[in-house]
């Protein structure tokens, strides 16, 4: 953190791993990831971003490739890339995958997180999954409108006091609520607001310990890696990807120390 | 680097400690913090049980006293409209690119004198069958997928693959094959598409593989009219209008018959391989917003199945000029591979006319009828009738069509092997395409193509011969 | 009319011969690619897993214990292994063959790349599990150890078959054996199974019929020289002592820890709640994770909503999404404290 404070408006996102994954970053000063479950209304966020029309539809499982688009908003040029919707990151699947290995590895400067605010419980399991990975993330709860109609509130700021990230309420297919939405993509992408995301806490006491135990093994290895815990999780899943990018030390690329190398190279 | 190899080993051995439940009580873990989380800022208002509404209509819509009625008469619905709606655009259009634009394209051929040759390939071939092509397409599609999509954006949709998810588990396949079939009366490859809204990779080729068994828009009418002509006629006149719908809903259901039966057998056999993990979500019902479904549909399925269909159109409309233009000694290519395929055709109730207008007009089964009256024209020597060889057409009137058919030989056992073939044959080529986009599999897609084709010969072969031998 | 019924004769014949040579699986041309295998290889593989087998159990392999395992006769037995020893992948002691560490090295290879493959077979298709063991045993023969670890790799480095046995690991390791036969069990006991044999098939296919897998709860209920007779997951299995030797199983010495009574999420009828307890070791690999991603975690609330029209599958609130679930897999989700409104 007190790294990055050196750098207010530094970019954070890894552009050797972008230029990997396939993003031309030419042109761009942020990257922007679009994650959520199927069926929230994340392409219509796409949308209303970029100007783009995607199909969106009321069905599970649309977006199958990976879409990208751009948009500028406070004299700056966000790159913003659509992940596939996935109900969780810890299985096995190529969707997950994508969005998975993006995430980490292309370290975007902003997550946004769209979930359907009527159905929050399941969508925050993905939530809480993205927050052990990334810290700047910001949560867009969809469908307000919906939630109205079928008599229930949500608690915004609350919300945002236990995840830490910015929350913000909209209705996407009216079109409310995304000049919010590009606000606070901005104050997160610029550092000048600073996440505390919370961390999954119900962890049973042996799988606890395990993840300390790696954790701290990690520590020594890469101080300076922003999310141990996270890849200990991976590495005790059998994730091979994690496990080749620790044996080949690709891990430290993610360190934070690189992205302010790189900045001063710049 | 040898560190980092410790670190992987002190991972496997806790992994070991671990046991397999790891996963299992990560995500445990996770949905407690969510559980609290969504309780301190969650909460409902109002006197009635949130989700009362959706709650309600889920009840009627999956009960067993209105579900299956509802389901009916609302899809129903839908291909009614896409029939009667787009008889007049589609004759509007044909009006227009057909019956003005070509002639007048080919008198300016002619005042400009380009040659025979090129006038031919290019008006006659190239540009008729693409005009053909978006004249018979475009309308239904530009109807029929709004109406598609604006039952899926409410969220019906879901709810009919979750009603005939248990007849779809018999057959191995996933509830979601239902609208991939019913999107696939529509137009086949954009049924492919749809296939991606099944996530389990077992059910999803299934649907795919299934699809061509769905009767599509462009063979709905080779379907009405064949049966009209020579199922008709074996019925006593006032039964003939009911004989020969009877006859097109049978093939109709046949295929979707066949569909699940094929899809059993595949997953007991060739796709016991693949995962399967069913999962289906019922999404909360949703207004639809009609201005941009219009919209979007018109751009993402019409426009780009259209699109498609006239890429692989404008080759093949070449093609079918070509044929029946070059001559080799005195007889068209076209007239030397129908005498060839003749005794072939004949053996599995068809005849060489009809082998080669399939495999010219694999590009859209909207051009089969008028390749085949073209043909028949050619090869039976008619004069007086059609355009000149290599100028597909179609005639307003269904005597004036029976007549050119019985003059090529037609019989009524040639009629009911074509309604068979028509359903069993091939996908067109846009829906081949389609298939290797989707699954990026040549070994799929190669089957998807030959297995119906194989099954449309058999089928054909075993209906000639005991047609022949009872009669 | 009778060069027609010629026709039809000769069309028939075509069509049931091409079936009979291309038929997945039993058509002729499917067991011409299995009898391509190299039949030496197979035998020397075969014969290595079990000399590892015997040091495993800390049994003796005998000449005749060789030749019953590969179902040869003595004399080819004999052949086998001589062969081995030339290759040194065995020593002659004196007394009895033993493995050299090449041998068992390569035995442990054959044994990752045949539980590798029950794995795979088990979370990721939808093959019969009374079909993977013979499918792996083929498949032990023909894959590389490379193509094993990436396979590995893919499905997430997996550490125990579905029978339960540990997968050894690139390096060759493979934990102790732990665990008792079930018929150590005494009346009244709790125990977790920990493996099932799956050798000879005859016998697994009979666990299996009896839905018995990895990872689920038993209590022993009563034993005697003929029969023993125990809860599984709510349900009484009899089996032959002969029979139930095959299942091993982990003591639950703390009683209190131990759910007693079962019900499944497929008890529910529409309108009544619950509370998810666990999802049952049987649901394997993808299904399982999907499971667990839509919420179906112990813990969680769950109530029956909708039923479809044709009875299956049943829309379930869970996590405040409707979820459908199909009967199969709701009858493996258990449940407790089932509220009706």
């Amino acid at each position: 953190m007190n790294e990055l404070n050196n750098c207010e408006n530094c970019p954070v996102h890894n552009i050797n791993n972008l230029v990997k994954l396939g993003i031309n970053m030419d042109k761009f000063d942020y990257v922007v990831a679009l994650a959520g479950n199927p069926n929230t209304g994340k392409s219509t966020i796409f949308n209303n971003l970029t100007g783009l029309r995607q199909h969106t539809g009321n069905w599970p499982g649309k977006t199958v490739a990976r879409a990208e688009g751009g948009f500028s908003y406070a004299n700056k040029n966000f790159k913003i890339v659509d992940l596939p919707g996935t109900y969780s990151l810890l299985s096995t699947s190529t969707d997950e995958d994508i969005a998975r290995n993006f995430i980490l590895f292309g370290k975007p400067d902003v997550t946004v997180i769209v979930v359907d605010s009527t159905r929050l419980e399941r969508n925050l399991n993905l939530v809480l999954q993205i927050l052990e990975i990334t810290d700047r993330a910001v949560l867009v709860l969809n469908l307000m409108d919906e939630l109205k109609r079928n008599k229930m509130e949500i608690d915004v700021r609350a919300l945002s006091k236990e995840l830490g990230i910015p929350v913000i309420p909209t209705e996407a297919r009216q079109k409310k609520g995304m000049d919010e939405v590009l606000r606070y993509i901005d104050e997160v992408a610029n550092g000048s607001f600073v996440c505390a995301p919370r961390r999954i806490k119900s962890i049973s006491s042996k799988v606890d310990f395990a993840i300390n135990d790696l954790t701290i093994k990690l520590q020594e290895q890469f101080p300076k890696l922003p999310n141990k815990r996270w890849v200990a999780m991976r590495l005790l899943e059998g994730d091979q990807s994690m496990i080749d990018a620790v044996n080949s030390g690709e891990i430290g690329n993610l360190e934070i120390t690189s992205n302010v190398m790189e900045r001063s190279l710049q | 680097m040898k560190e980092n190899e410790i670190l992987i080993n002190r991972a496997n051995e806790l992994r070991w400690e671990l046991g397999e439940t790891l996963h299992d009580s990560l995500l445990e873990s996770i949905y407690k913090d969510a559980a609290e989380i969504s309780k301190k800022t969650v909460k409902s208002f109002g006197d009635k049980e949130s989700y009362a509404f959706d709650i309600k209509l889920d009840k009627i819509l999956t009960s067993k006293l209105y579900g299956f009625p509802i389901m009916f008469i609302l899809l129903a619905f839908v291909f009614w409209i896409t029939i009667v709606g787009a008889n007049v655009p589609s004759a509007f259009i044909a009006s227009i690119l057909l019956d003005t634009v070509h002639p007048w394209l080919k008198s300016l051929s002619y005042s400009i004198g380009l040659p025979f040759f090129i006038d031919g390939v290019l008006l006659d071939g190239a540009y008729l069958s693409m005009a053909w092509v978006i004249a018979v397409m475009l309308p239904p599609m530009a109807i029929f997928f709004p109406m598609y999509t604006l039952l899926e954006d409410f969220g019906y949709l879901p709810r009919v693959s979750f009603n005939m998810d248990s007849l779809f588990r018999k057959a191995g396949a996933h509830g979601k094959q239902a609208l991939t079939m019913a999107m696939g009366f529509g137009c086949n490859a954009a049924g492919v598409v749809a296939a991606r809204v099944i996530d389990s990779p077992r059910e999803r080729l299934l649907a795919i593989i299934t699809n061509n068994f769905s009767l599509c828009n462009g063979r709905w009418p080779t379907q009405i009219l064949i049966a009209s002509i020579f199922i008709g006629s074996l019925a006593p006149p006032y039964l003939a209008g009911l004989a020969s719908a009877a006859a097109v809903v049978s093939v109709a259901l046949l295929g979707i018959i066949l569909s699940l039966v094929v899809s059993y057998s595949l997953s007991k056999t060739a796709l016991k391989g693949e995962a399967s993990a069913y999962s289906l979500e019922l999404p909360p019902y949703r207004p639809p917003r009609i201005m941009q479904t219009l919209y979007t549909s018109l751009i993402d399925r019409t426009i780009f199945v259209l699109w498609r269909a006239i890429v692989f159109a404008v080759p093949a409309g070449i093609v079918i000029w070509l044929v029946a233009n070059i001559t080799i000694e005195g007889s068209s290519l076209a007239q030397i591979f129908i005498e060839w395929s003749n005794p072939f055709g004949l053996l599995i109730g068809l005849n060489g006319v009809i082998l080669l207008a399939y495999i010219i007009a694999i590009p859209a089964n909207e051009i089969v009828i008028p390749t085949v009256l073209m043909l028949t024209v050619l090869s039976a020597g008619l004069t007086g009738v059609g355009e000149g060889s290599g100028v597909i057409f179609e005639l307003s009137s269904i005597q004036d069509t029976a007549i050119i058919l019985h003059a090529g030989g037609w019989t009524a056992l040639t009629g009911i092997c074509l309604m068979l073939f028509s359903l069993l044959h091939n996908p067109c080529s846009t829906t081949i395409y389609t298939i290797y986009k989707e699954t990026r599999s040549i070994k799929w897609t190669v089957f998807s193509t030959v297995m119906p084709l194989i099954m449309g010969i058999v089928v054909c072969f075993f209906v000639a011969q005991i047609w022949h031998i009872i009669s | 009319m009778d060069s027609n019924l010629y026709t039809l004769i000769v069309g028939t014949s075509i069509l049931l011969f091409s079936g009979y040579l291309f038929f997945p699986e039993k058509g002729l041309i499917a067991k011409w690619k299995r009898a391509l295998l190299n039949n030496k290889r197979v035998k020397i593989e075969d014969a290595l897993k079990h000399f590892y087998d015997c040091e495993y159990n800390n049994a003796d392999c005998s000449l005749a214990s060789i030749s019953g395992s590969l179902t040869l006769p003595k004399d080819d037995a004999a052949k086998v292994i001589d062969t081995l020893q030339d290759m040194g992948l065995i020593t002659n002691t004196g007394d009895r063959f033993i493995l050299t560490s090449e041998g068992r090295s390569y035995a442990l290879r054959v044994i990752r790349v045949h539980r590798l493959w029950e794995r795979y077979l088990a979370d990721e298709t939808s093959v019969n599990e009374t079909e993977w063991h013979s499918q792996a045993e083929e498949m032990e023969h023909m894959m590389s150890i490379e193509a094993a670890n990436e396979l590995a790799a893919q499905i997430g480095n997996p550490i125990m078959d579905p029978h339960g046995d540990p997968i050894p690991s690139t390096k060759g390791e493979l934990p102790q054996k732990i665990g008792i036969p079930i018929t150590q069990l005494n009346e009244g006991e709790f125990a977790k199974i920990l493996h099932l044999e799956d050798e000879p098939s005859t016998v697994y296919a009979q666990l299996v019929a009896e839905g018995l897998y990895v990872g689920q709860q038993i209590r022993m209920i009563e034993k005697s020289s003929n029969r023993i007779k125990f809860e599984a997951n709510g349900e009484i299995a009899i089996l032959a002592p002969i029979i139930a030797n095959n299942i091993s199983v982990n003591l639950i010495p703390d009683s209190k820890n131990v759910v007693k009574s079962f019900k499944k999420l497929s008890d529910l009828s529409v309108g009544q709640k619950g509370t998810i307890v666990g999802i049952a070791k049987a649901v394997r690999g993808q299904q399982r994770r999907r499971l667990l991603d839509l919420g179906v975690v112990p813990g969680s609330e769950v109530k029956a909503e909708i039923q479809s029209l044709g009875g299956d599958p049943t829309g379930y609130r869970i996590r405040g999404a409707t979820i459908a679930i199909r009967k199969k897999h709701a009858s493996q989700v258990f449940i407790k404290d089932i509220i009706s409104e």
